[in-house]
């Protein structure tokens, strides 16, 4: 099959394929050879063999870093989700003002996680954050305690500044929910089936593909997970909300770029392998009708 | 007394979807309105009276913030960044998403699939390359730098928005225009792009917010305040504004203005498309 505007074909393609190969298709070849070479930036890239990924995978802050990227995953994919999923039937139902509030829920997705993080450094301050002076109102003395600076709720506290923001799958499920035909909910009634029935039985079923779909982005987006961490602790304190791509940053401000395209190969490979095993999971756990 | 019953777990359950509710949305909101109260207030204020409303309105803090922190700059900065980002962008995602949904020819499909197939990279991981591509092209520390990696970026969501939209239009205007002499670019330009026009919405809006809210690769691929963007910038305004907290939470207000503007106006452009890129993907 010939097609005669063949060269317009290549013209109209051509910037948006140079773009691609030299953006996603070179840096991705650029990552996984590099990630077998010490290289400093300047000079010959010195091939090393695996010597990048047996010294990650015994330095204890990336173990710690791997180890934060799978609770993040866990925790957006098995919890941010679901409240997301709550959220969305509930709203199917109409309640007055649904709209409103899922235009509201939605709204700090279109802002930066710069502003989200400096009001969440606001909110967990020790000396007058909120949170504390909520809490000071219940106690005689000041209360001052640095949630982002202590070892064991630091993480915790990176964690709930995101977990809240269930908006992005909140909308992604309700206009599923949405697509579900009306007459499915009025033959149930008919058969006295209760809302919570209903739920149960005929929304969350056909809700299983987009769920199976935004557990899987959650899941990835935890194991990308960069921004407001960097923004709040830089990974601190002791490395307690380290994650892969903070340590990648780290690696690549100290010139390592071989021990970084590690880190990154590593990354990609996980959070692949990742999404496989879920869907492959998700997807074979049948769900009774 | 089994009817007694079921309207008191009908109550609690209303009590309990209103909670649920309401929970978020002041999660979602009372951050936000926090920040744009206090950034009115003194800064004795802020440290002593946390709830309060301010006594006297501040808006000299928002003339501090322009004022001290190159503020004006940045936000220019921002403004050129997203804007070329956008329109470039959109040009040669049109164009390839207009030869794909279009055109048959060899290797059509496998060029979307491929295309598409980008959404899945994590571009976290791929911060060497583009540190080294960026040095390399000598456009490291410019706006063109961030504008071209950005462009790049966006591609993927873009041609997928764009394609669908595209897929959807009747092809008898562009057959009767062909009959009257019209040629395969001005199919393109006089035809399927004018038509396209709210799926160019929806996706300019992603990648003008994309751009307009980006840190990660505005930090890795500038160095000074000369190619520094308005969120890179409140990075920098904790040190600048070390004794005046307010100025600086002014200055996250005015850097935070134009997305949500941009939200109040689109936000059901923006929702379906999040919401189509998403299910089908």
């Amino acid at each position: 099959m010939k097609n005669k505007n063949m060269g317009k074909i290549i013209m109209f393609l051509l910037p948006v394929v140079v773009l691609y190969g030299l953006f996603f298709i070179y840096p991705l070849g650029f990552v996984f050879v590099t990630s077998f070479t010490k290289w400093h930036g300047l000079g010959d890239m010195e091939f090393i063999a695996f010597s990048n990924f047996i010294k990650l995978f015994s330095d204890p802050v990336f173990l710690l870093s791997l180890r934060n990227n799978l609770i993040w995953a866990l925790v957006l994919g098995f919890v941010q989700v679901p409240l997301a999923c709550g959220m969305a039937m509930l709203l199917s139902r109409r309640p007055k003002g649904w709209k409103f509030f899922r235009t509201v829920y939605f709204l700090p997705n279109v802002i930066s996680q710069v502003a989200l993080a400096m009001m969440w450094l606001a909110i967990y301050n020790a000396d007058h954050g909120i949170l504390n002076s909520l809490i000071s109102l219940f106690t005689e003395e000041q209360f001052t305690f640095s949630w982002l600076g202590a070892n064991n709720t630091a993480l915790q506290a990176v964690i709930i500044q995101q977990l809240f923001y269930i908006g992005y799958f909140m909308v992604v499920i309700l206009a599923s929910r949405v697509g579900i035909p009306a007459s499915y909910y009025e033959a149930a009634e008919l058969d006295g089936a209760n809302i919570w029935q209903q739920e149960v039985f005929i929304t969350i079923p056909m809700l299983k593909p987009i769920l199976v779909t935004t557990i899987t982005l959650a899941m990835a987006y935890g194991m990308r997970h960069f921004e407001s961490t960097y923004l709040m602790t830089g990974g601190g304190p002791n490395h307690a909300t380290s994650v892969m791509g903070i340590l990648l940053y780290t690696k690549l401000e100290a010139r390592k770029y071989g021990m970084g395209s590690a880190i990154g190969a590593t990354l990609i490979v996980f959070g692949g392998a990742m999404i496989a095993f879920i869907r492959h999971f998700l997807n074979r756990k049948q769900l009774d009708l | 007394m089994i009817k007694n019953k079921i309207t008191m777990i009908d109550i609690i359950a209303k009590i309990g979807k209103w909670i649920f509710i309401i929970f978020f949305l002041l999660m979602t909101t009372l951050p936000i309105v926090w920040l744009i109260i206090t950034s009115f207030k003194t800064n004795f204020e802020y440290e002593t009276m946390p709830f309060s409303f301010p006594k006297v309105w501040q808006f000299i803090n928002y003339k501090k913030a322009f004022k001290m922190s190159g503020l004006l700059q940045l936000f220019i900065h921002s403004v050129i960044v997203a804007l070329c980002t956008t329109i470039i962008n959109l040009i040669i995602s049109s164009m390839a998403a207009f030869v794909l949904s279009r055109e048959k020819f060899k290797g059509n499909e496998i060029i979307l699939n491929i295309l598409l197939a980008g959404v899945l990279i994590p571009i976290i991981a791929l911060m060497v390359p583009y540190l080294k591509i960026i040095v390399n092209l000598g456009i490291y520390n410019s706006l063109f730098g961030l504008i071209i990696t950005y462009t790049s970026i966006n591609i993927p969501i873009s041609v997928f928005l764009i394609h669908g939209f595209m897929k959807s239009l009747p092809k008898e205007l562009e057959e009767a225009a062909v009959m009257d002499g019209c040629t395969f670019t001005q199919r393109f330009t006089k035809i399927v792009f004018p038509l396209t026009k709210p799926g160019l919405v929806t996706a300019g809006t992603l990648v003008f917010i994309y751009c307009w809210n980006e840190f990660t690769y505005a930090m890795l691929l500038t160095n000074s305040a000369s190619a520094r963007t308005l969120q890179l910038g409140i990075q920098f305004f904790k040190s600048q504004f070390v004794v005046d907290y307010v100025s600086m939470l002014a200055a996250i207000v005015i850097s935070m203005l134009p997305t949500i503007i941009v939200y109040i106006f689109l936000h059901d452009k923006i929702i379906s498309g999040i919401t189509c890129g998403a299910v089908k993907g």
